[in-house]
């Protein structure tokens, strides 16, 4: 056997770098989720905790607003799938010069950035509300209404462009067998073309589910004053770095791998080479079935479910709490022997677990919470002083006054 | 349009055809076109309270978009904030574009030409994965990544490359690494799509008559592949251009995204004609920006795919 | 049962394209008819024109001395087997064949026992329930063919059906679908550019060529007396010789092919229009109709050097030269060689295998 030679290890290594940068920011989010400092980060390590993730169940305008972003996510699936495939259809029936102008406009909501759609309905609505003098309680001016209409704008698009690909592939002459053999078109529709369209239609659901979900861009502007799961966590996230935060992405990344596996071994299930394989071993049959793997997995979620509510990461906290304490008290004595600097007398704010590491992790909090000052405008008072509150380093009012330049 | 339906109709009969014209027209009127005439109506007007609109005041003015040239003062002045800010965001959205085209290139290639059957599969399972995380989290995962105690500050002063922490955010470092990675995957299936249908007998044929490999590249694969480039490089760029969600959390403080001056005058300043001018602004330079830019490399609009 | 259909000056154009002109055709109830001829030739659209996907521009199609204007594909009395079968891959083979009785409300039970009776009739029995990607080529084949017989049409028209088959299985399918069509008794329309297929199964032929009817009748008329130089040269295979008409005296010809003596040809009644004496004509012998001259005494002799051999094992192609014209000679691979390089070859052939006609298009190889 040869080795490789250094060149034929060229992709590989680029590949290895390349998925890197795709999963390292994610696997830092997943670790600083379990460190108990109230700050995410992963050094120093203080201690393994769960109750960030205790903190989120809590967190009652995080489940308001996945409640809204579920009820705005069927929402937009029901609107946006019938228009999503009636433009696939529509354009696979057209002659070709019209198909090309008509293709340009239902594309043209992908490329329109999110912002000016968001604006748009709302401002589109709105005016409509005015012409029907409809009171401010009416659908017009309604925040869940708005976000669907804003959303189909563009999500109908994606789901064309999924049911596009299967359509090409779509037999026409399938319908016209079906024309020949005594079929209304309305019965050729339904009883041919409909049921071929059928996966497209499931994954197509899947999508535009996933992308209501996740949009903010729109959402931001047609909210009005409701809250859906983005709004929520964006606000969460620029109101202050909170561990909280990546737990929330601990349990989405959980749900997305959970998907991708069972969409996987579902796929090699189905495929021809396995099945072979798997016809020979009845065992593995069980083992590899779509559903087992499901049930394994969800065995596995509610075992770490168990284990987050019975541990107890009490004694650890309480630990470092005191390591602290004791690190402060030398510093203390450290200062009144030195020159006292306001510096150094800062750290011993009202919250002891934060800021008073020392050289580690205290200037952490200095550092950042003093550019964002330093920057902002016309922050205000408590800002001001660059150790801010308790979880001062992103206080709202730093943010507020970076952004309202 | 009568013509298009009695051929629907003939195809599909007449419930079919009313459901699909129906469909359609509620999308393209109802919720592409109108609205957005709404929205060039309300850029082209005054900020009136709502007891004056419809009122004697209430008339067309391009007062909206003067302001984005000349600023609020008198007249005669120059705007160099706001157009500083469009002009950044354009450039820095090109940039983020062309830094993906350049990572992402050799990616799609080796997935579309190297790898075969499950590994590529998988491999581009493992590329989508990461692009079902919300946007939000994402561009938090770099906040921490980036933050003074981040990964990358502790790693590189304990490597002795530095000595006191680099400000990522302020110098938007962590800005443009997180707009990048957030629309890799728009990147990636374009140019894989586009790469993978090119048959491999070709790039074995150039090789056989004597092109390096970069010759390979840029004669045989590139101009193949360039529609896909093309619709990776207009989806990258209009979602960077038109993204809020990172700027507002990666941005540095000095530092704003046009679209963040568009949610400003909208939210906090409750002007909804100048936010409405503002985003007819970014909306019309983006789009002349592709459409002069797919016209030099002679691609259609009919070739950009998801 | 069966309906005779009739074309009446039938024209289609696309735009400035015409892709038929003028069809003018009947064709008897139980026949099995056939339209030949390469691609593009308007065969297919014809079909179309019969099946109510495509109307004429001008023209009428009568099925059963109905004026079909205006009757939708699912409405008339055909059922058409397509090039790709187009079978519903989503649907149990069970479920393709009852699907015109579906379409039209007919209850479950009815369905399958009819579906039953139609596997039993391709010789499919208890395979109602696969899936259509489980079958081999011959038996999607069959498939088709009994869907498109559930709602017992008057009429089948099949679009090359048999393209997509391996030889062997082609050639078994062409006895087959004669064997369905005289078990059911129905009208087959056939389409193909394959003469063999034509040929075999067909009660008529229509040749045609670039949107035009040429030639209608029975396999052996249009072999053995083709009426124009498209038919000659693309029905089986033709040597072709310019030449001049000396003399005609309505049962025979002599013609001056520029090889020694003049040739004597029959002047068949079928044929075409006439030719008068002086009149340019093109002379075609069968490879098969050449014949090595056993002695110098025989008529339409002529010399001609060997050039080179195909050898197919029961046939045996020898091309050969005839003062700069190439001929194909066809021989029986019967053990004997009499065929020498570079020694003169002596050909022949007798004055009812030769076809003189007028000038014409003939068929590209």
């Amino acid at each position: 056997m040869k080795m490789k030679s250094p060149k034929a290890m060229i992709p590989g290594l680029y590949l290895t770098l390349f998925f890197a940068y795709l999963f390292g920011p994610l696997i830092i989010m997943v670790i600083t989720a379990f460190n108990s400092s109230n700050f995410p980060r992963v050094s120093p390590w203080e201690c393994f905790t769960t109750d960030w993730f205790g903190k989120l169940v809590a967190d009652d305008a995080l489940i308001e607003g996945i409640g809204n972003s579920l009820i705005i996510g069927i929402g937009v699936v029901v609107v946006a799938i019938p228009i999503g495939l009636a433009a696939a259809i529509m354009l696979s029936q057209v002659g070709p010069k019209l198909r090309a102008s008509l293709y340009t406009i239902f594309i043209a909501p992908i490329l329109v950035p999110g912002v000016v759609i968001g604006l748009s309905t709302l401002i589109f609505w709105d005016r409509i509300g005015t012409f029907f003098n409809a009171p401010y309680e009416s659908f017009f001016y309604d925040g869940t209404f708005l976000t669907i209409f804003g959303q189909v704008t563009f999500i109908a698009a994606y789901s064309m462009l999924v049911f596009l690909s299967r359509i090409q592939r779509f037999d026409h002459t399938l319908t016209e067998a079906a024309l020949d053999m005594g079929a209304t078109p309305t019965q050729a529709f339904v009883k041919v073309l409909l049921p071929f369209m059928a996966p497209a239609i499931g994954s197509a659901t899947v999508l535009a589910f996933l992308a209501s979900l996740e949009n903010y861009n729109t959402t931001v502007f047609t909210i009005v004053s409701s809250s859906t799961f983005t709004t929520v966590l964006s606000s969460k996230v620029r109101y202050g770095l909170d561990p909280s935060i990546s737990a929330v992405a601990v349990i989405i990344i959980s749900i997305t791998l959970i998907g991708a596996i069972i969409f996987e071994v579902r796929n090699r299930y189905n495929s021809k080479g396995w099945a072979l394989v798997i016809a020979e071993r009845p065992a593995l049959k069980v083992a590899t079935h779509p559903g087992t793997v499901a049930g394994i997995l969800g065995v596995l979620a509610i075992g770490a479910v168990l284990f987050i509510q019975n541990y107890d990461s009490n004694a650890c906290t309480a630990q470092i709490l005191e390591e602290k304490r004791a690190l402060q008290q030398q510093l203390m004595e450290q200062q009144s022997l030195d020159t006292p600097t306001p510096t150094q007398s800062a750290p011993s704010s009202t919250v002891p677990s934060m800021p008073s590491l020392g050289p580690l992790g205290g200037d952490e909090g200095g550092n950042e919470g003093g550019d964002e000052n330093g920057a902002g405008s016309d922050s205000s008072a408590p800002a001001s002083n660059p150790f801010g509150g308790a979880n001062g380093i992103f206080a709202p009012q730093n943010l507020r006054g970076s952004e309202g330049n | 349009m009568r013509d298009l339906f009695y051929d629907l109709v003939r195809r599909n009969g007449m419930a079919v055809a009313i459901y699909l014209m129906l469909a359609v027209s509620v999308w393209v009127f109802l919720l592409i076109i109108l609205p957005q005439l709404t929205m060039l109506d309300y850029s082209f007007r005054f900020n009136l309270p709502p007891a004056k609109i419809g009122g004697p005041e209430d008339v067309y003015t391009i007062e909206q978009f003067k302001y984005f040239f000349q600023g609020g003062g008198s007249s005669g002045g120059f705007n160099a904030l706001d157009i500083g800010i469009l002009f950044k965001t354009l450039f820095s959205a090109v940039f983020v574009t062309v830094f993906d085209l350049i990572i992402c290139y050799p990616v799609a290639f080796i997935l579309a030409k190297s790898s075969s059957g499950a590994k590529a599969r998988l491999l581009v399972l493992a590329l989508i994965v990461p692009y079902w995380i919300n946007e939000i989290l994402r561009a938090f995962a770099f906040r921490i990544l980036f933050g003074s105690t981040g990964v990358i500050n502790e790693v590189g002063m304990g490597l002795g490359l530095f000595d006191s922490p680099i400000d990522f955010i302020r110098e938007d470092v962590a800005l443009y690494a997180g707009l990048a990675y957030a629309y890799i995957l728009l990147m990636i299936f374009p140019l894989y799509n586009a790469i993978e249908s090119l048959d491999s007998n070709q790039i074995e044929a150039a090789q056989d008559m004597g092109a390096s490999w970069w010759q390979v590249h840029a004669k045989v694969v590139i101009p193949y592949a360039k529609p896909g480039i093309a619709s990776g490089m207009t989806m990258v760029f209009m979602l960077t251009s038109g993204a809020l969600a990172a700027p507002q959390i990666l941005g540095g403080p000095s530092n704003l995204w046009f679209t963040q001056l568009v949610y400003q005058w909208f939210n906090s300043g409750g002007n909804w004609p100048r936010g409405s001018a503002y985003a007819m602004i970014l909306l019309l330079v983006c789009i002349t920006l592709v459409l002069l830019t797919m016209r030099i490399f002679k691609v259609s609009i009919g070739e950009i795919k998801r | 049962m069966t309906k005779e259909i009739s074309l009446e000056h039938v024209w289609v154009e696309f735009g400035e394209f015409t892709a038929v002109q003028k069809a003018n055709l009947n064709i008897a109830g139980g026949e099995f008819f056939s339209f030949l001829g390469p691609s593009g030739c308007g065969k297919t659209t014809l079909l179309r024109c019969i099946s109510g996907f495509q109307d004429p521009t001008r023209g009428v199609v009568r099925i059963g001395g109905n004026d079909m204007k205006g009757v939708g594909p699912n409405k008339r009395p055909t059922a058409l087997i397509f090039q790709n079968l187009a079978l519903f891959p989503l649907r149990s083979i069970a479920d393709n064949i009852a699907f015109p009785l579906e379409v039209r409300g007919v209850d479950k039970k009815t369905r399958r026992k009819r579906a039953d009776e139609l596997l039993e009739l391709i010789a499919l029995p208890g395979q109602g329930d696969k899936k259509v990607s489980e079958l081999s080529g011959g038996q999607k084949q069959r498939v088709a063919i009994a869907r498109a017989l559930a709602v017992e049409p008057d009429i089948l028209l099949l679009d090359e059906p048999l393209s997509a088959l391996d030889l062997k299985l082609r050639q078994h399918m062409r006895t087959e679908l004669r064997a369905i069509q005289k078990q059911v008794g129905l009208t087959f329309i056939y389409i193909t550019h394959d003469q063999g297929e034509a040929l075999t199964m067909s009660d008529r032929i229509a040749v045609m060529n670039k949107g035009k009817v040429e030639q209608i009748g029975n396999g052996r008329t249009i072999y053995d007396h083709p009426t124009s130089s498209f038919v000659a040269s693309f029905v089986g295979e033709n040597n072709v010789m310019d030449g001049t008409v000396l003399t005609n005296d309505g049962k025979m010809m002599t013609i001056d092919a520029g090889l020694g003596a003049a040739f004597k040809v029959e002047n068949h009644p079928a044929g075409g229009p006439a030719l008068a004496p002086g009149d340019v004509c093109q002379l075609f012998v069968r490879p098969e109709a050449l014949h090595l001259a056993k002695d110098d005494s025989g008529i339409n002799q002529f010399e001609s050097k060997f050039v080179s051999e195909e050898f197919e094992g029961n046939m045996r192609h020898i091309v050969l030269d005839a003062q700069g014209k190439k001929l194909k000679l066809s021989l029986i691979n019967d053990g004997t060689n009499a065929i020498r390089a570079n020694a003169p070859v002596k050909l022949d052939f007798a004055p009812n295998l030769g076809i003189a006609l007028k000038p014409g298009e003939l068929a590209s190889a």
